[in-house]
Parts: C-alpha cells; structure tokens; sequence
C-alpha cells in the first residue's frame, strides 16, 4: 500500500460500510433463500471481498500526482438526481434516433468532433463516456488525456455537447456533480 | 396498473423495433452505434419495467429490476469499448460530403 | 389485458428481429458491425429468455439463466472488442 494511495479515513470507511451492505443485498436477491447458513455464507463473502479487492478499489487520481479516490466513495444522493434526468435524457434521445430511422429521406449529416474537459476523478470521466452515448445524437469514440472524441448523427447534437466556445451543459452538470465534492473535503 | 405494464410493453417494443431497424438501415458503422447503444438500452428497460409490473411485487420483480439496471450500465460501454476498437482500426466515418 | 397470447406476440417478433440481425452480421461490411449485431441479439435473447419463463410459468427459474446470459455476453463483447483493438479489417 505505502503513501502513494493514502485514502482518508473517512472514505475508507464509507467505501467498506456501503460496498459489503451492498453486496450483501445482492447475494440475498440472488439466492433467495434466508436461511441461517445461507446469510451467514453471505455475509462472511460480502466482508471478504471488498477486502481482497481493496487494492483495485483506489483509484488514483488522473491530474494531481498521489492523491487517490475510493473507488465506491461517491455523492450518490447527487448521482440519483443525475440519473432521473439522464433517463429523461435518454427518452428524447430515443425519440430523436427514431424519428431519423423512420424517416425514407434520413436527414443525417455525421461528424467527428473533440473536446476538453479536465476532470480529476476517474469515476467522473467514465460517468461523462457514458453519459455522452446516451443522450441526444452522440456518441463517445475515445477518451485521451482529458480530450474526448465524439461522432455525432447530425451538427446540432454536436454542437449542443461541445459548442464552439464554453462547455456544453452535460460537462458542466458531470463537473459540478463530483468538483464540489472535491472541494468540501 | 394493467394498462401501465401494457403501455411500457408496447413503448419498449416500439424502441426494440426502432433500433433493430437503425441497425439494417444506417450507412456506416458509427451511425449503426447510434442505433444499437440508444435504441436497444431504453426499449430493454421499458419493456422489463412493464414486464415487473405485469409480475407483481416479488423476488422475480425485483431481480428484473437488476436486469434493468445491469443493462443500464453495461450497454453504453459495450458500445463504447466497439466505436473505439474500430476508430483505432482506422475505420473512416461516413459523412454527407463524402457521397 | 397483458394475456400470454401477447405475451407469445412479443416472442415472435423478437425472433424475429433477431433473424433481422443476422442479416447484419452475416453481410458485414466489417467485423465491427458484426460484432455489433451479435450485441444487439445478446441483448433481446435476455428477452426472449424472460418470455419463456412467463410462457412456461417458471419465470423464477429462468429469469436466472437470463441475467447469467447477459453478464457471459457483455464480458465476451468487451474481450473480442479488446482483441480487435487497432488490428480489425476495415476494408468495405
């Protein structure tokens, strides 16, 4: 372990009271049984696993040199309001790629843009590649050093992610949704 | 609630339907991707969604559920991990001016 | 109103759109939208699986085998994705 992935203590603890809860949850879902022996197999595996992988479950972080995250150490009351609009997202995404399939002319005009958005948790980066995928007319392609490669079906969904000055408003809610975290700590 | 899971039914197969078509009709790979990553991921979660509520509430409900979320997460990054093995394959995007 | 007659509707058309698919990936025109076409179908036999289980009355059953099914072809997408990575052939 050593200094290079020193976590606080605070999200440790939070990372190792939420991930066994979790995968405790999971395994009674699964195996649907509540007997003594089957919770007690349960439970000794829900606590054994987030300790066998806590070496893979500190993230370091992409821009400051030794500071790393807990990998399960997220805002999630932030992340659930997220969710709720980016299924909203995903609805008028659908709408949009159907009304073009249904359409004889098919009135598209692809394109490959890049943008730059600098964000130091790497769950923040996964969370903005996939988030870009399902909304309106775009899609992820690579993720380098911060630029982010997108094709677009038409110019408008291009523009509307990454205009030509200022950020797009997906970046911007994915920025505030782990920046300010970063800040109170 | 009948009419609930008959309307997600119906409005997930519509989405099933539209992406199924996006993939035979698009002109080039990326394009195709719009289809398959967007189409498949909210007609999968609507027509799961009616099916649960068509099941009522109990242990087969709530792991449709967690179909509904694993497809959630794993289906844009399914798409994600093709677009780019293929841009780095060197695939050209099809473009309007190209023609 | 949701009766196992439209429930057995469904599973036609799912079957069928997964022989629509097929056209994809047998016709190409490169391994990538092959590879896309066989997700597409990943992911609606995970419905066609569900189905039968309500058809057969023993969804609790099935609806395991489902979500095994789901998980075994997202890891094999990602892996064949990973082994194509800048070698696949773009020829059209």
């Amino acid at each position: 372990m050593g200094t290079k992935n020193a976590l606080t203590k605070k999200a440790q603890f939070k990372q190792f009271v939420i991930l066994p809860a979790a995968l405790f949850i999971f395994w009674i879902v699964l195996s649907g049984k509540t007997d003594f022996k089957n919770l007690v197999i349960g439970l000794i595996a829900a606590c054994l696993i987030p300790w066998l992988c806590r070496s893979v479950l500190c993230l370091q972080a992409t821009t400051t040199p030794g500071k790393s995250y807990a990998a399960f150490d997220l805002p999630y009351g932030k992340i659930f309001v997220y969710l709720l609009w980016l299924f909203w997202e995903l609805v008028k995404a659908n709408i949009e790629v159907a009304l073009i399939v249904l359409n004889p002319k098919m009135p598209i005009n692809p394109q490959v843009r890049t943008f730059k958005k600098t964000l130091d948790h790497p769950v923040a980066q996964t969370v903005l590649a996939k988030s870009i995928i399902l909304t309106p007319g775009t899609i992820t392609i690579d993720v380098e050093d911060h630029v982010y490669t997108i094709h677009a079906l038409t110019e408008g969904a291009a523009l509307a992610l990454a205009p030509e000055e200022g950020e797009g408003e997906m970046p911007a809610r994915v920025g505030r949704l782990f920046n300010e975290e970063a800040e109170v700590k | 609630m009948k009419t609930l899971a008959l309307i997600f039914l119906l409005s997930g197969f519509f989405f099933i339907t539209v992406a199924a078509l996006g993939v035979i009709r698009f002109p080039d790979f990326y394009t195709r991707l719009h289809a398959a990553g967007k189409g498949d991921t909210l007609g999968i979660a609507l027509f799961v969604i009616g099916l649960a509520i068509h099941n009522g509430f109990n242990l087969v409900s709530f792991k449709l559920l967690l179909i509904v979320l694993f497809i959630f997460l794993a289906n844009p990054i399914g798409g994600h991990v093709l677009s780019r093995a293929a841009f780095k394959s060197g695939l050209k995007p099809w473009t309007r001016k190209g023609e | 109103m949701v009766s196992d007659q439209l429930l057995l509707v469904f599973l036609v058309a799912l079957v069928f759109i997964v022989f629509l698919m097929l056209y994809r990936v047998l016709k190409g025109p490169t391994v990538f939208d092959r590879l896309n076409g066989l997700g597409v179908i990943g992911t609606d036999a995970i419905l066609i699986l569900i189905l039968i289980g309500f058809l057969e009355k023993r969804v609790d059953m099935y609806i395991d085998i489902a979500i095994s099914y789901g998980i075994l072809g997202f890891i094999s997408l990602v892996v064949i994705a990973k082994y194509f990575d800048g070698k696949g052939d773009v020829d059209q």
